[in-house]
């Protein structure tokens, strides 16, 4: 009986659907991550009686015919673009990007990752590097003896030094901008890489072209709406429930075939 | 045998296709777009014997009917997540041909096109695929369909109703095989996406009658056997 099998589809999705919300919910502290969201589609649907066929029985035109679905399927859990809100932290290396766009990190395999969590450290060397220590792909040195330094919004950094009014420009950041943002591929660690989905990336002078400004001072929080995933999570239980209803009933209805003498 | 037996389980079997549809609906009641289907059962006429005035009436799955009525409006804030209001369609290109499809979570492709969730390109007014041009960042989508991005009219997304029947295929999409025409009194939403319009009380509610309308089929079932096993004992003793 198929109707046993499309439960069971439906079923599937809406688990599938409370995973991707509990991911969300776990991430709702999370530096800068946006949620993502299941989306789900109809399966193929078997044509017993093919709608504009002629009738054999009487010859009119079939106005509608019998096509029986055959379930559901999850198609892609895509992100949501959303911004989470910034989030002043007073920390001198903290940024945010206010707007579009990605700062481009180097993984210890020489391969760039994009990220938009701006908890910037400084590594022994004095380089900037994220907070696991994967360095801007700008190379920005901090000097040792530097004793603040600023970061305008366009991305330029200054190192200012104890007995010298002027500052000293030691580099600036630039951020990645991508034609189809929802095709990066997440790597866990607040990372993304690029693919042939998401386009190559379009590395930017903050504030041009698209990409958003560089905030200092400021983290971006995690976009998760909890109001709005806990309002999901109780509907795809429903809907787990509901499908599950589908399968009592069409196991009676099989009991009682069972019975047909 | 006796026909009563194989109007019964005509019926029988159409009730079985009947919960197939009412799980596909609620198995489809999260998908994007997804219009919920109805079973229409029809009277067919069988011929007994020879004399073509006798003749056996039975019940059987006929056709169906797609509640096209709009889908509840999610809104997501998606700068290419849209949703229509009203009669239409999106068009969109897949490898078996044009296709009308409601679930608009579209996105841009790495060129630029506008694509949906798997791949296909979406068409504009003209059939024609849709490029956003790269300097362009913000777009908005006018309630006409007209695609706008840094103050200039870049292009217009297509809304289509069909001319004729639709024939559903999977991934929420219909195709028309009579063609299409531009849609008259459809609006466009954009940062939202329309729900499935299945309604999970109906279908619980037409679930529950499918299966007490079996299991009284059942029942007559049952009744008639026992009938046809006394006439057979009675014939018997004498």
């Amino acid at each position: 009986m198929k109707s046993l099998q499309i439960a069971a589809s439906g079923m599937a999705a809406q688990q599938m659907r409370v995973e991707v919300i509990s991911n969300n919910i776990a991430n709702m502290s999370t530096t800068a991550y946006r949620p993502r969201t299941a989306e789900f589609a109809d399966l193929m649907y078997q044509q017993y009686l093919t709608p504009g066929t002629i009738t054999s029985q009487v010859g009119t035109v079939v106005p509608a015919g019998i096509q029986l679905g055959t379930g559901v399927r999850p198609t892609t859990v895509s992100m949501e673009l959303t911004q989470g809100a910034l989030r002043q932290t007073n920390a001198e290396l903290d940024i945010a990007i206010d707007g579009n766009g990605y700062l481009e990190i180097t993984l210890p395999s020489g391969d760039p990752a994009y990220t938009r969590d701006g908890k910037l450290t400084r590594s022994p060397d004095g380089e900037l590097v994220t907070s696991d220590g994967f360095p801007l792909a700008d190379g920005i040195v901090i000097p040792a003896d530097a004793e603040r330094i600023s970061i305008s919004r366009d991305g330029e950094v200054v190192a200012y030094f104890a007995n010298e009014a002027a500052g000293q420009p030691i580099g600036s950041i630039s951020l990645a901008r991508f034609v189809n943002e929802k095709g990066l591929e997440a790597m866990g660690d607040n990372l993304y890489r690029e693919t042939e989905a998401s386009g190559p990336a379009n590395r930017l002078i903050p504030g041009t072209e698209g990409v958003g400004y560089i905030r200092q001072g400021y983290i971006e929080d995690s976009a998760v709406d909890v109001v709005q995933e806990i309002s999901d999570l109780i509907e795809a239980q429903r809907g787990y429930e509901l499908n599950s209803k589908v399968i009592s009933a069409s196991d009676e209805m099989l009991s009682v075939t069972n019975r047909i003498r | 045998m006796s026909s009563s037996i194989f109007t019964t389980l005509t019926r029988q079997q159409g009730l079985m296709q009947e919960m197939q549809v009412v799980a596909n609906n609620l198995a489809n009641s999260s998908t994007t777009g997804y219009k919920s289907d109805r079973a229409i059962f029809a009277e067919f006429l069988v011929p007994t014997g020879d004399d073509p005035q006798q003749s056996l009436s039975m019940g059987g799955l006929g056709g169906h009917a797609y509640q096209m009525e709009q889908g509840g409006l999610k809104f997501t804030g998606g700068q290419f997540d849209l949703a229509i209001q009203g009669d239409g369609f999106f068009m969109v290109d897949t490898p078996q041909g044009q296709r009308l499809t409601r679930a608009g979570s579209f996105q841009l492709s790495a060129q630029g096109q506008l694509i949906d969730g798997q791949g296909n390109a979406v068409l504009g007014a003209g059939g024609n695929p849709i490029t956003i041009p790269a300097e362009v960042v913000d777009v908005a989508f006018g309630q006409d369909g007209t695609i706008t991005g840094n103050g200039q009219i870049i292009d217009q997304i297509g809304i289509m109703t069909a001319n004729g029947a639709l024939m559903r295929d999977s991934n929420t999409l219909f195709s028309a095989a009579e063609g299409v025409v531009q849609a008259q009194d459809a609006k466009l939403v954009q940062g939202a996406l329309e729900q499935s319009n299945v309604s999970p009380v109906l279908e619980m509610a037409r679930m529950i009658e499918v299966q007490r309308a079996y299991e009284a089929g059942q029942a007559l079932l049952e009744k008639e056997d026992q009938r046809i096993s006394q006439l057979i004992s009675a014939v018997r003793e004498r």
